[in-house]
């Protein structure tokens, strides 16, 4: 790693809101370099919490909302913060972010809350988070540090949300809790995969999505 | 300035914790009575689904559910040494009547407790909902049996908090599973309890007492089962005065 505590005067005030470079920034992280599909980061929570596809939207969600708040609050402070101690200077910003997301989960959407256990609080340790982090707004002004955060979280959201949606149908035959997959159906015998319900079943499922994201961008790994 | 001297490093440390707590005290703080409140929601619609009143994910809003458990869901106080209803007794009155039965006899630690009830539309008690709670294999289950108004069938169970594992002890939670404990008895013929057993593997439809007192283990959680079974009977020989007086 190399060290970025160096003032970086970039005359910023005048760059577009929207310019180019702004739209790659967001729009970036949804394809090409989609956090989960290309950089494989963040894993572990996309096993773990996408059992249902309104828990994986609510997990999406917040890693949004936490990813855009340590962005901004890193990026305000990045001529700031001592070089020896930015990592856990970057920890401390990520945890209160979290707790933050924590907190409101649990006050507005109690139940989801509960869903999600502890998988919340430990997007402190999603390590899509601590890269941007250290890749992006480290080196950058809040503005797009802010789109950074929130185009890198939405790469995390909507793979998760689509492995969310596929275990949610075929491993309980319904979709946002509504039942997709007519009674005629199990009357036929069709009996939900319960592999899907299990992290095996994401596990397969996420391979797929990386191969077919990958396949389709032409992507090869050196 | 140099950001990398110790004391710049000592002051930017304390500042920065300073600040993130500060933030994270107010919100805390701000947000604890909305969070107060919608636990304590949750809690209401598991008495509710225990008592067969609503089933998990019912569309009606929170404000339409809260309403119905006002209604039709009452707080009792039992006296266990005796199993009456203390009449006219809240929840705030259950701290001063237990000191008082605990200077009476020091081994009544908690002579008066809670439970609640639930009503009928037209106001006849539907069933009785008893706490439980106790050990599993992580964490401590907590949870609601719901008891018919003759005080042995169960109508339900429900379990609310839990860190068991997901698939295996948490399947506590199962519909499936909390669905085989109706219809299930806690009195024996004599009218002694006897509480539930979960089973380790499947019951045995042809005898008598398993298929009135047991319900099937869950598969791959023996020792979850095992605490379920243990924390069941005692939280009903708790209230064992009440529910064998007829």
């Amino acid at each position: 790693m190399t060290s970025t505590a160096a003032p970086t005067a970039t005359p910023e005030p005048k760059a577009p809101l929207f310019g180019p470079e702004e739209k790659r920034v967001v729009l970036d992280p949804l394809l090409d370099q989609n956090p989960i599909t290309l950089q494989v980061l963040g894993i572990c929570s996309a096993l773990a919490v996408t059992t249902r596809l309104d828990v994986s939207i609510v997990m999406g969600i917040s890693v949004i909302a936490v990813m855009a708040m340590a962005n901004v609050a890193i990026s305000l402070l990045r001529n700031m913060i001592p070089s020896k101690i930015r990592i856990i200077v970057q920890l401390v910003v990520v945890s209160g972010a979290v707790i933050i997301v924590d907190q409101v989960l649990r006050a507005y959407a109690f139940d989801l809350a509960k869903q999600l256990g502890v998988f919340i609080s430990l997007i402190i340790t999603n390590c899509i988070v601590m890269g941007r982090l250290e890749a992006f707004a480290m080196q950058n002004p809040p503005w797009r540090s802010l789109l950074d955060g929130i185009g890198n979280g939405l790469g995390y959201a909507w793979i998760i949300c689509v492995v969310g949606a596929f275990r949610e149908i075929f491993g309980s035959g319904m979709l946002l809790g509504y039942q997709v997959i007519p009674d005629a159906m199990y009357e036929a015998g069709y009996v939900n995969n319960g592999l899907m319900v299990l992290a095996p079943g994401a596990f397969i499922l996420l391979g797929v999505i990386v191969w077919v994201l990958r396949w389709l961008r032409g992507y090869v790994e050196n | 300035m140099n950001t990398n001297s110790n004391s710049y490093v000592m002051a930017f440390t304390i500042g920065l914790c300073v600040a993130v707590s500060s933030v994270l005290a107010v919100l805390a703080t701000v947000l604890k009575p909305t969070q107060l409140a919608a636990a304590e929601f949750d809690r209401q619609k598991n008495v509710m689904m225990a008592a067969g009143m609503i089933k998990s994910g019912d569309p009606r809003t929170r404000k339409e559910l809260e309403a119905l458990y006002q209604k039709q869901v009452k707080s009792i106080v039992i006296d266990t040494r005796d199993g009456t209803v203390a009449e006219g007794k809240t929840a705030d009155d259950l701290e001063v009547l237990n000191d008082e039965a605990r200077k009476a006899n020091p081994e009544h630690t908690t002579a008066f407790r809670m439970i609640e009830t639930a009503l009928t539309a037209d106001g006849k008690l539907d069933a009785i909902i008893l706490p439980v709670s106790g050990k599993g294999l992580w964490s401590t289950l907590y949870g609601y049996l719901a008891l018919e108004a003759d005080k042995n069938h169960v109508k339900g169970i429900q379990f609310y908090k839990h860190g068991e594992t997901p698939g295996l002890g948490g399947e506590v939670e199962n519909p499936k599973w909390t669905a085989k404990w109706q219809g299930k008895e806690i009195l024996n013929d004599k009218g002694e309890l006897v509480s539930i057993t979960v089973k380790k593997g499947k019951v045995n439809e042809s005898v008598a007492s398993e298929k009135r007192h047991a319900v099937d283990g869950l598969a791959g959680a023996t020792i979850t089962s095992n605490g379920v079974s243990k924390f069941v009977r005692k939280d009903l020989q708790a209230f064992g005065t009440y529910l064998q007086k007829k």
